[in-house]
């Protein structure tokens, strides 16, 4: 596909990235030249000089034969026109990223009169994610399939836990009655796709899918079911933050927000008057302990520096608080958090950068069967994929024990009449289900790349329990 | 420095060329001759180019290994397209057929074979399809069949593609060199039609197209196009020098149907400009000091002829300039340092490169006239980033710095000013043909080893315009980390 990526910053070169990887044809529009540079040299992407709002920097890119335009530069208002410039041009489906807190309620009229097809809000985007960690403090990360109905949940396996150095042959008879699967571990740097002779050991990040009531009754089965959070704590008031208090207001939790800058404080307090604003320095120990931070259920660093928020994070695990969550923007910065067990770090540029890549592979593939969703699991090596089958998919309604899959390939999750299934041999794919994919190997872009046509068995592919 | 990937992008260039020579091999099929000097050639590349490419190697790829490899690559692909001439006996020595196959490489066109009529059609299709290759890079033909090489592989394309800047026409590097091999392709195609209307025979018709096209300037007679004697074949080949020596992206545009970007190009015009100014002039020199031909038709037939054999560095001779007046034979030096366009198959300075260097002088004496005035560079209405002007002018520098050094060097054969000086002229810029010994009837039979060897590594250097080879013998660049 023709896509063009106005703006090339975080979020711009991560997009040419992925979708020039992808096998799209990517052109940038920026009006820098480092950073045009900086594309050129490591991605096989076409660069353009100038405004991405104007009509000759757009027709340079050849906007009239583009399938998606995505406006993601630093500027909600130059995104907004860039779009309205570029549907009149004749692109297909424009994408805006627009992160003003004032232009967020009026979404839906802009979206109608200026021709913006899809509006992406990375922050509002992270703080909805990070509200989810925080409903499931046990949780590592969240992602939800089928509108909220089916959960994929990473969590670290710990010494005492009772599935510890146990294969999943063995765990079988007693998480046999809860609608979960275990469908990827992450071991080091190696991802797993379980099969009965997995046996989970302490420091492995297991990744479970299922429906969140048998989520629930796992986790107290492990004896890790912690109580709700209640007391938030947020460093750094900046646009996520906003949002994140807004949502956690709404769902009865008492947040304390440290924040340097006064006006800023001010401008929170004055719109959500049940927050508890502190201005200070949330980077200095002797005020984080004087507003008594131990006391808290959950901390959560969003200062603007990748650097505090990791070191501060760490601090806070030191002061035993059960939840911490770190925003870091550098994916190699998340690598070094969780070696040293901070598993919650969240990415905004990956947050939103994978919503677009959602809508870019769904359209992608509105030939074939839907991706509707996808989200990038166990560090970005493997991917968990949402599709909806339909009448171009082979081997409908034969028993999954026949089917040869690929490898590392797991077919997690069955949705049938509105049913939630966990697969089993004799469970079959049929027109107009929703199945959850789980693969190892990325470029699974159908339900039929999952089909091994050469050889192998299944019982290799098929794994897991439940 | 990630030496496994440079090899093994090394390798894979091999590979290709190896599956080139099966063409040449054909051809001595078909006149029945001794396949065997292409059968060694063909075994021993595919050995070392098999072994190379197979080495297993994390992808690494930055701007300094792209540098290196190509030019790696160059002197390697030089020094096995050589083998074929080696392996036919009818060369002097190796290095004459590493000057040979440098010269084939490059789109220079030297040659030290005083009579090429008496060889192999074999040997003599290898020498202009080397031409044909070289043209347009053999790292952009191997982009453009081996998309496996990854997406770092604009460093690759900037290294080999002549010209300041490099521009891609489509996004996607690997689509963006077939795009311009198909017009390159199709341009050939075109002229071996053309020239075989003429009534030249198809053998003929095709390496002088390829020769053309890669404007290099290889014949397969003596007295190169003037051995047809045929007007018509030499407006066609003028005319072709001449397409050939425009930006290849022009092309693309024209077929996009943007005629008016086309000819808003600075550089272009200024190319035009010059074109037509020298025929002009030369033709004027020609024809007022009188007696060196019969018409005025025909003056400025060679005259053409002869700026656009200079100009595009492809080096063919209808008739012998170096008996011309001296305001001629210094216009016709002047312009080999002149050189195509950027993104062309011609050599030498560039026209773009030109061009941006008198607009540094003018907005120079502006400076200095007005002080504290702030003036830019501009090139088809774009600022032309510093970065860029210190490149160019550090570029000039150090082609001219060269240049000096090799005239040096080859000055040790004692040969004339004019003999020294056109052949290192005519060898960095690609050209061909120089003054007096190495003129348009001579050839570099005469010099040394050494300045033979000296002259190939001019050819490679001009022909990947310096850095390559400069970071090929920077000690920086043998460190690993």
């Amino acid at each position: 596909m023709k896509i063009i990526i106005v703006g090339d910053g975080k979020v711009g070169f991560t997009l040419a990235e992925h979708l020039s990887r992808e096998e799209h044809d990517v052109t940038v529009i920026d009006t820098n030249d480092d950073a045009l540079r900086r594309a050129s040299e490591s991605l096989d992407v076409l660069c353009v000089k100038g405004n991405g709002a104007s009509i000759m920097a757009l027709r340079e890119s050849g906007v009239d034969t583009a399938d998606i335009i995505i406006a993601a530069t630093s500027l909600d208002e130059v995104n907004m026109v860039c779009c309205l410039t570029a549907k009149r041009l004749g692109a297909k489906y424009t994408i805006a990223r627009v992160r003003n807190v004032e232009y967020a309620v009026e979404l839906s009229v802009l979206k109608k009169e200026l021709g913006i097809d899809m509006v992406i809000n990375p922050e509002n985007a992270t703080a909805v994610e990070i509200s989810r960690l925080l409903r499931f403090p046990s949780a590592a990360n969240i992602e939800t399939f089928y509108r909220g109905r089916v959960e994929l949940i990473g969590f670290r396996v710990q010494e005492d836990d009772f599935i510890c150095g146990h294969s999943l042959a063995e765990l079988n008879h007693r998480v046999k009655e809860l609608p979960i699967l275990f469908c990827a571990a992450e071991r080091g740097d190696e991802v797993i796709i379980p099969d009965g002779r997995y046996a989970p050991q302490a420091g492995d990040k297991l990744y479970l899918i299922g429906q969140p009531i048998g989520m629930s009754q796992f986790f107290k089965l492990l004896g890790r079911y912690t109580p709700k959070v209640k007391d938030v704590f947020i460093v750094g008031g900046g646009r996520i933050a906003h949002y994140l208090t807004a949502i956690l207001e709404g769902m009865n939790m008492h947040v304390k927000l440290v924040e340097r800058n006064m006006d800023r404080c001010r401008h929170i307090s004055e719109v959500l008057p049940r927050t508890m604003v502190i201005c200070g320095d949330g980077t200095d120990q002797e005020l984080l302990e004087s507003e008594s931070v131990s006391a808290s259920d959950a901390f959560i660093a969003l200062t603007d520096r990748d650097e505090d928020n990791l070191i501060i994070s760490l601090y806070a695990m030191q002061m035993g608080i059960g939840k911490v969550i770190a925003k870091s923007n550098r994916q190699n910065y998340a690598g070094i958090a969780r070696a040293v067990g901070l598993d919650s770090v969240i990415s905004p540029k990956l947050i939103t950068a994978n919503q677009i890549l959602q809508v870019v592979r769904g359209m992608e593939n509105s030939k074939g069967s839907v991706m509707t969703a996808l989200y990038k699991i166990a560090s970005g090596n493997a991917e968990a994929m949402e599709f909806v089958v339909n009448q171009t998919t082979r081997h409908l309604g034969q028993p999954l024990k026949d089917l040869k899959l690929k490898k590392g390939i797991l077919i997690a999750v069955i949705i049938h009449h509105n049913r939630i299934v966990i697969p089993e041999g004799s469970s079959s794919m049929s027109q107009g289900d929703t199945v959850i994919i789980v693969s190892r190997d990325q470029g699974i872009l159908d339900v039929n790349d999952i089909f091994d046509e050469s050889a192998l068995d299944l019982s290799s592919a098929m794994g897991g329990i439940g | 420095m990630n030496f496994r990937l440079v090899f093994k992008v090394t390798g894979k260039t091999l590979l290709v060329e190896a599956f080139c020579l099966l063409l040449p091999l054909a051809v001595t099929l078909f006149y029945g001759e001794d396949p065997t000097p292409f059968l060694y050639t063909i075994a021993a590349i595919f050995v070392v180019g098999g072994a190379l490419s197979f080495l297993p190697a994390s992808d690494h790829f930055f701007a300094r290994e792209g540098f290196f490899s190509v030019g790696l690559i160059w002197v390697l692909v030089s020094a096995f397209g050589a083998l074929p001439f080696f392996f036919s006996g009818y060369f002097p020595s190796y290095v004459d057929c590493f000057f040979e196959a440098a010269s084939g490489f490059t789109t220079t066109g030297a040659s030290i074979l005083p009579a090429v009529e008496g060889l192999p059609m074999g040997v003599l299709f290898w020498r202009s399809f080397t031409h044909w290759l070289g043209g347009m890079g053999v790292l952009i033909l191997t982009i453009a069949l081996l998309p496996s090489l990854g997406s770092r592989t604009l460093h690759l394309m900037k290294a080999e593609s002549p010209g300041p800047v490099v521009s891609k026409l489509v996004p996607k590097t690997s689509q963006s060199s077939k795009i311009l091999y198909g017009i390159y392709c199709a341009l050939t195609l075109i002229q071996i039609i053309c020239l075989k209307l003429t009534g030249m025979p198809w053998f003929d018709s095709v390496v002088n197209s390829f020769a053309t096209a890669g404007t290099g300037g290889f014949s397969v007679k003596n007295a190169s196009i003037g051995a047809y004697g045929s007007p018509a074949a030499e407006i066609i080949i003028t005319i072709f020098m001449l397409l050939f020596s425009v930006n290849f992206a022009l092309y693309f545009l024209l077929l996009c149907g943007k005629v008016r970007q086309v000819f808003q190009s600075d550089e272009f015009r200024f190319f035009l400009f010059i074109v037509a100014g020298s025929i002009l002039l030369i033709t004027l020199n020609l024809w007022l000091t009188g007696g060196y031909y019969a018409t005025l038709g025909e003056t400025v037939r060679h005259a053409s002829f002869q700026v656009g054999t200079i100009i595009s560095t492809t080096g063919f001779a209808s008739t012998n300039f170096d008996l011309w007046p001296e305001f001629s034979r210094i216009l016709l030096v002047l312009l080999m340092f002149v050189g195509a366009c950027a993104g062309s198959t011609g050599g030498a300075l560039k026209c773009s490169r030109v061009l941006v260097l008198l607009k540094c002088v003018r907005r120079e004496v502006r400076q200095v006239v007005h002080p504290r005035s702030v003036n830019v560079v501009k090139l088809d209405g774009k600022v032309v980033p510093e970065e860029t002007l210190r490149s160019i002018l550090l570029f000039f520098f150090a082609y001219m710095f060269i240049t000096a050094a090799s005239t040096l060097v080859v000055a040790l054969d004692n040969f004339s000013f004019g003999t020294t000086l056109t052949a290192v002229v005519a060898c960095i810029g690609n050209i061909g043909p120089g003054l007096e010994l190495v003129g348009p009837m001579g050839n570099y039979a005469g010099f040394s080893c050494l300045s033979k060897i000296v002259l190939s590594m001019c050819m490679i250097v001009g022909r990947l315009e310096l850095l390559p080879i400069l970071v090929l013998f920077s000690r920086n660049a043998w460190k690993r980390s």
